[in-house]
């Protein structure tokens, strides 16, 4: 896995001996990029997976004879899930190694800590997940949705007569920005439709909690109570979706008495578990492996190609929305570099405005010149027996992004 | 206290004197030449910045050291303390830009606040910011030093009390309602004394001060190792019931280096979140704490320029091998550990012969 | 409330009246075409089997089932041919819903289930399974569902169970069922039944039904009526104070008997040898991949015994990780123990060195266990107290790890030279005792024990390389608070830590909580360094 290594080696002696700018002469054919994942820490599970994913879509684009008459060369690090890491990893990315763009980042925690060094570099990071919402940076493409267009269809669902006419709800998340935000949202929402603040709950464990037994016995006791259909919404994150999804399944509570909607939940967390109990748990993103269409079975079959060929140590059957995010980011960069004829960071910029990309999941990406947000469709997905999901429900469009949530 | 015991003491210390100890002057000359080679060369501003994290890590190596090195007592929480000064540092920063740019932090915004907390004000001013910064390092450091001490919790206890301390500031930190933005921490500093955080005049200075910071550290706490305090620190280091005995109030001396030490760390964490941009509950886990105890051995303890020869040289590779090669790094610095706590005693200051003495034959726990 | 009413009446109307009407023969052709249809016709589909059900032919009632279940677990394709049963979803062919014929599904597609019409097939499953399923288990578990369901099931399919069930426990209960659904009925002994058999089944969910009924005028017209509903609720109201009573307490056990395991190891090494073993967790971590090999290894040689393989992992979980602690031991702290803040560094890096092992050997992902039945779901045993089986087989094994211990440390030689080692070791080294070979093996025996609890952990927590950095200040708080070289102290300081996380989570949230017991914990520590229960010994 060495990639920056001989450059690396130089700017580190570098670093370490004289402080000078030592710039050795790089090949003029290709075009470099860089992902900020990591394979070692917490987030080494779901984020390593996206280096990978990065590297495949490079292949792709250089099959077709690069971007621009050149070569697209992926740097790949790891960041060890070390927060201030990103940002050091994406200023010597920036600076020393010249990279076009940036893919990185799964917490908002390392988007935040990488925007401040993207914007004083006049860099672009893609980022491939969907977040909390209310930024706008000119330097961050936001590839996945903001909760204003993903989340609150999927709840709308549920609170329909086609989904289970939900009227109170069970908030479990982990504490931090993107969980609370999305529930201050919910409840913004609830608000508005005359809902009663007595028809919610909400609750939230440390990162890494796994001890769900008092909270699933919560649930229950919120699920005896009258007053309707409740749900729980879950936001945690990590390998606290198993540990709450085993513990519930355990305690007996099926999907049809109080189904889950885990914002966070994918294929990969079900990775390891019974799903047999699980079986209509929800979830909600704007690619499910399910998705239908050729384009869908196409790029399955080649991510299962690419694992095998290189030895990638990832299932080589599970894809997760994040992947294919991450995938687009790649195309859309490079169609936005061909579109300006160059790789600076301006023009490409400029290039968003209009661009389209037909991604696996069957809808067509646009970017429009008011943000830097991506139109992505809305899945709603259900657990089934062979630890995926099955698509419920999905949007007849992608609805256009709104990157400031209208409740609160 | 009478004569003799004093005289004994006194030649005690003659004897465990350091000898002359040529590294620290050389370190402090490689700091200045190095700062004025930074305002000089003008070299690429993530060197410069990788220079000045380097610099604020090898202080919070300076401080551990101190305790550890010095009075035998290990702390793994020291984390903590350079969290407080990062934390009341962002705070500083955050509030100087609201008053000079006029729109709220995120997290504040987040938080549905009106505006900033009342616990915030005068902030925006620098030199109440470094007096709070270090003075509540000193105070926390004080109050957990005091009991501690007060009941011997000595050795490896007091490392793991010291461990579980940093771990419940870090589930608190972590925690969304404690107010200082979470987990996403605080980020976005718009200014430092003014300029634009990311301009290459402001990266430069933040790499000086950090610069300067060490060779004062340095410098100042070569001096105090070196003179009486520093000699009753190794007696007490050595058998702190044996200098109790001898009429030494004992506690007094460990919660005044305690102290000090915890203030060093705080100034580390003053110079490092400026450069890194972001804040964070992750600099109180656990492991980051026990990391700074690696420097400090691959350096090797007890020698001042040890601690910062271990920092700079484990945080350098690791801003090289993480991009480089992200799959070797773990397995090299967990071998390094081993190597030096198994082969070099002292650390790598025993490669290079610069060692005189063992530290730990003399029984330092 | 008046939701919940107004659905028990409108069932009630629907049900007694309607039956006759309804008693139309299941047509398998309509169902199999509305089960093929959109959600208003699958969900007409399965509420028609459940009103059907008390009077179709128990063959009917098992090809509905068929057709039931395979459209649950997405194994029916509705293909413009008719519908076909696969044998697995995303089977290439299957057989024809109606004439058996083996057919391809080429074109055909499977519909999946919306949330409410899952809720109504299952439903209906359970109405086929009560009336026709072979087994009692089956049966009962049908019952257990329809008794969720309060209301949407015809008295009149009770009543047809009842009269054909075999067995008569589970007659009893069926007969229960039906007593308790007739809780709106316009007959006043009926409703007062109906109200002692709720009450005789207490849960959450039947006491906000009997609350429901409190406000009805029913209970204001009838006195008597009002005089057992108060009585019902009382009496169900105390169950489940006494039933969440009991979760507490069990919560607490299971959560303190992680911790035990966790940090019993760490106690017996760190007493010994005064030795900081921070690679602790990563034994815990490896003991856990040791099953998992086990896992794989029945997998491949004996498929059959596979549900067994969490016993056969105890002795290779705890002689893989004993040999790993003696090659720790045995390279490394050996150096080092006159240096104890060293081997504390040292053990650091052996959990780096570790877990990066592992994430290179095996991979960052869970990994996928198969859970025998008696470490899956759980058993509601008083009230809304659910008995889970994971965390009763983590309370027995912890019981057991307890109980070996101490046979190893109280009756064996090893145990009397580690007793005699940690009580004071020069004296022990005089008598002649090898210090060294009994520290390299209780080294082992604590490592040991640190893989036994991985193999506790399986079956309740996720399997990865980093699960094991979670237990280590948690094992260091219990070893420390309890007092080191004490195992009664390490035990009672398990309890005490866990019994206080769970009885102060739910009053201050699960962060809070951590929080206060740490923060209790420094402060016990600062006032009584040596914890709980301090062993005399001599160093």
């Amino acid at each position: 896995m060495g990639h920056l290594t001989r450059r690396g080696f130089v700017g580190s002696a570098a670093l370490l001996a004289a402080p000078a700018i030592v710039r050795s002469a790089f090949a003029a054919d290709t075009v470099k990029l860089g992902c900020l994942f990591s394979s070692s820490g917490t987030m080494a599970n779901i984020e390593g997976r996206l280096n990978h994913v990065v590297r495949m879509a490079a292949d792709e684009i250089n099959g077709r004879g690069g971007v621009n008459g050149r070569r697209i060369e992926v740097l790949t690090s790891d960041p060890a899930s070390d927060w201030p890491l990103y940002a050091q990893i994406g200023r010597q990315m920036l600076q020393q190694e010249r990279v076009a763009a940036l893919f990185g980042c799964w917490t908002s925690v390392s988007r935040k800590s990488v925007l401040p060094v993207v914007e004083q570099n006049d860099g672009l990071l893609f980022y491939p997940l969907h977040f909390e919402g209310d930024e706008n940076s000119k330097n961050v493409v936001y590839v996945n949705s903001p909760p204003a267009s993903s989340v609150l269809p999927a709840v709308d669902y549920l609170m329909g007569p086609d989904g289970v006419g939900a009227k109170r709800f069970f908030m479990i998340g982990s504490d931090y920005v993107w969980p609370r935000t999305i529930n201050k949202q919910l409840k913004g929402y609830w608000k508005s439709k005359g809902i009663p603040e007595s028809a919610w709950r909400e609750e939230y464990v440390p990162f890494g909690f796994s001890n769900f037994q008092t909270l699933v016995n919560q649930v229950r006791s919120f699920a005896s109570q009258p007053g309707g259909q409740p749900i729980v919404v879950l936001t945690v994150v990590g390998s606290s979706i198993p540990d709450f999804l085993r513990e519930f399944a355990n305690q007996g509570i099926a999907a049809t008495d109080v189904p889950i909607l885990g914002l966070d939940m994918v294929e990969a967390d079900l990775e390891g578990l019974d799903t047999g109990q699980l079986v209509g748990h929800l979830n909600c993103w704007a690619y499910l492996q399910a998705a239908k269409g050729e384009r869908n079975q196409r790029f399955l079959a080649d991510w299962a190609a690419y694992v095998k060929a290189k030895g990638v140590p990832f299932s080589a059957d599970t894809v997760i929305d994040p992947m294919v995010s991450a995938y687009d980011s790649v195309h859309l960069w490079a169609l936005a570099a061909a579109k300006a004829g160059s790789f600076a960071v301006p023009e490409v910029r400029k290039a968003f405005a209009g661009l389209s990309f037909a991604d696996p999941s069957g809808y067509t990406l646009t970017m429009t010149g008011e943000n830097n947000y991506v139109s992505r469709g809305v899945f709603i997905g259900s657990v089934n027996e062979r630890r995926g999901f099955d698509v419920l429900w999905q949007s007849p469009d992608a609805p256009k992004p709104v990157p400031f949530s209208p409740y609160g | 206290m009478s004569g003799a015991v004093q005289t004994g003491l006194a030649a005690s210390a003659r004897v465990r004197r350091a000898p002359r100890d040529p590294l620290i002057a050389v370190l402090v000359g490689l700091c200045l030449a190095a700062a004025i080679g930074l305002v000089l060369g003008r070299p690429a501003p993530y060197l410069v910045n990788a220079v000045g994290q380097l610099a604020a890590f090898a202080i919070l190596a300076v401080s551990l050291d101190l305790i550890w090195g010095y009075l035998g007592i290990l702390s793994l929480g020291h984390g903590l303390f350079f969290a407080i000064g990062g934390y009341v540092c962002a705070m500083h920063l955050l509030a100087h830009g609201t008053v000079v740019t006029g729109t709220l932090p995120d997290f504040v915004q987040f938080m549905s606040w009106k505006g900033l907390p009342a616990y915030w004000a005068g902030l925006e001013h620098a030199p109440y910011a470094l007096l709070l910064a270090l003075g509540l390092a000193g105070l926390v450091a004080f109050l957990f030093g005091l009991v501690a001490f007060r009941s011997r919790v000595n050795g490896v206890y007091f490392s793991i009390i010291s461990q579980a301390l940093v771990y419940v500031a870090m589930l608190l930190m972590y925690r969304n309602d404690t107010g200082l933005g979470g987990n996403n921490g605080m980020t976005g500093f718009p200014l430092l004394f003014g300029w634009p955080m990311g301009s290459a005049g402001a990266v430069t200075g933040l790499a000086v001060a950090a610069l300067l910071a060490l060779a004062a550290v340095l410098a100042g706490t070569r001096l105090l190792v070196g003179s009486a305090l520093g000699r009753r620190m190794l007696a007490c280091r050595d058998d702190e019931t044996r200098l109790r005995t001898l009429g030494y109030a004992t506690t007094r001396l460990k919660l005044q280096v305690w102290c000090l030490s915890a203030m060093i760390a705080a100034l580390a964490g003053i110079l490092y979140v400026p450069q890194v941009g972001i804040i964070n509950p992750r600099v109180l886990a656990p492991d980051l704490s026990i990391e700074i105890a690696v420097w400090v051995a691959i350096g090797g303890m007890g020698r001042l320029g040890g601690a910062v020869i271990g920092a700079v040289l484990v945080n350098a590779l690791k801003f090289w091998l993480s991009a480089a090669m992200p799959e070797a790094w773990p397995f090299l610095l967990s071998g390094l550990v081993l190597l030096v706590v198994l082969v070099l005693p002292n650390g790598l200051l025993d490669l290079a012969g610069l060692r005189l003495r063992p530290t730990w034959a003399r029984g330092a726990r | 409330m008046n939701r919940v009413r107004a659905v028990l009446a409108a069932l009630a109307m629907l049900a007694l009246p309607a039956l006759p009407a309804a008693a139309a023969p299941l047509e398998r052709a309509a169902l199999a075409a509305d089960l093929c249809g959109d959600a208003a016709a699958q969900a007409r589909g399965a509420e028609g089997v459940v009103r059907a059900a008390a009077d179709a032919s128990a063959e009917d009632l098992r090809a509905a089932g068929h057709l039931l279940a395979a459209l649950a677990e997405r194994r029916l394709a509705c293909g413009s041919a008719g519908a076909l049963l696969l044998d697995r979803a995303g089977a290439p062919d299957g057989q024809d819903a109606l004439t058996g014929a083996t057919r391809p599904a080429a074109e055909a597609r499977a519909p999946v289930l919306g949330l409410r019409q899952r809720a109504l097939v299952e439903t209906a499953r359970a109405a086929v399974a009560l009336l026709t399923a072979e087994s009692v288990a089956a049966r009962a578990a049908g019952l257990t569902t329809l008794e969720r369901r309060a209301g949407a099931v015809p008295d009149a399919v009770l009543e047809r169970a009842r009269d054909a069930e075999s067995d008569p426990g589970l007659r009893a209960s069926i007969a229960g069922a039906a007593q308790a659904a007739a809780l709106s009925s316009a007959d006043p002994e009926k409703r007062r039944t109906a109200v002692a058999a709720v009450a005789a089944a207490p849960s959450g969910a039947s006491l906000a039904r009997l609350r429901a009924l409190r406000g009805e005028p029913a209970a204001a017209s009838d006195p008597a009526f009002a005089r057992a509903l108060d009585a019902g609720i009382a009496s169900v109201e105390r169950a489940v104070r006494i039933g969440d009573g009991l979760a507490i307490l069990y919560n607490a056990l299971s959560f303190a008997s992680i911790l035990f395991m966790a940090a019993v190891g760490l106690a017996i090494i760190f007493g010994l040898m005064g030795v900081i073993n921070l690679a602790q967790g990563e034994f815990i971590m490896l003991g856990a991949y040791a099953t998992w090999g086990v896992q794989e290894a029945f997998r491949h040689v004996a498929p059959g015994l596979l549900d067994l393989y969490l016993i056969a992992a105890i002795p290779v979980a705890f002689g893989a990780t004993a040999l790993v602690g003696i090659a720790v031991e045995a390279l490394v702290l050996r150096h080092l123990y006159r240096r104890p803040l060293m081997s504390l560094l040292a053990t650091w890096a052996v959990s780096l060195f570790l877990v990066n092992l592992v994430r290179v050997a095996v991979g960052t992902q869970n990994l996928q266990f198969a859970m025998p039945p008696y470490v899956s779901g759980g058993v509601p045993l008083y009230a809304d107290f659910v008995v889970t089986w994971n965390r009763l087989f983590a309370i027995l094994f912890a019981a057991a790890t307890l109980a070996l211990t101490l046979v190893v440390l109280r009756r064996t030689p090893l145990g009397l030279d580690i007793r005699a080692v940690t009580q004071n070791r020069d004296m022990a080294a005089c008598l002649g005792l090898p210090t060294r070979r009994i520290d390299r093996l209780a080294f082992g025996l604590g490592s040991g024990l640190a893989g036994l609890a991985g193999v506790a952990l399986c079956p309740i927590y996720s399997v990865n390389p980093g699960m094991g950095s979670g237990f280590v200040i948690d094992a260091f708080m219990v070893v420390v608070l309890g007092g080191v070289g004490s195992l009664a102290g390490t035990l009672v300081a398990a309890l005490g830590i866990g019994g206080a996380n769970v009885l102060i989570e739910p009053l201050s949230g699960a962060v809070a909580a951590k929080v206060i017991v740490l923060v209790g914990i420094i402060l016990f520590l600062q006032r009584r360094p040596e914890g709980l229960f301090a062993a005399r010994r001599r160093r």
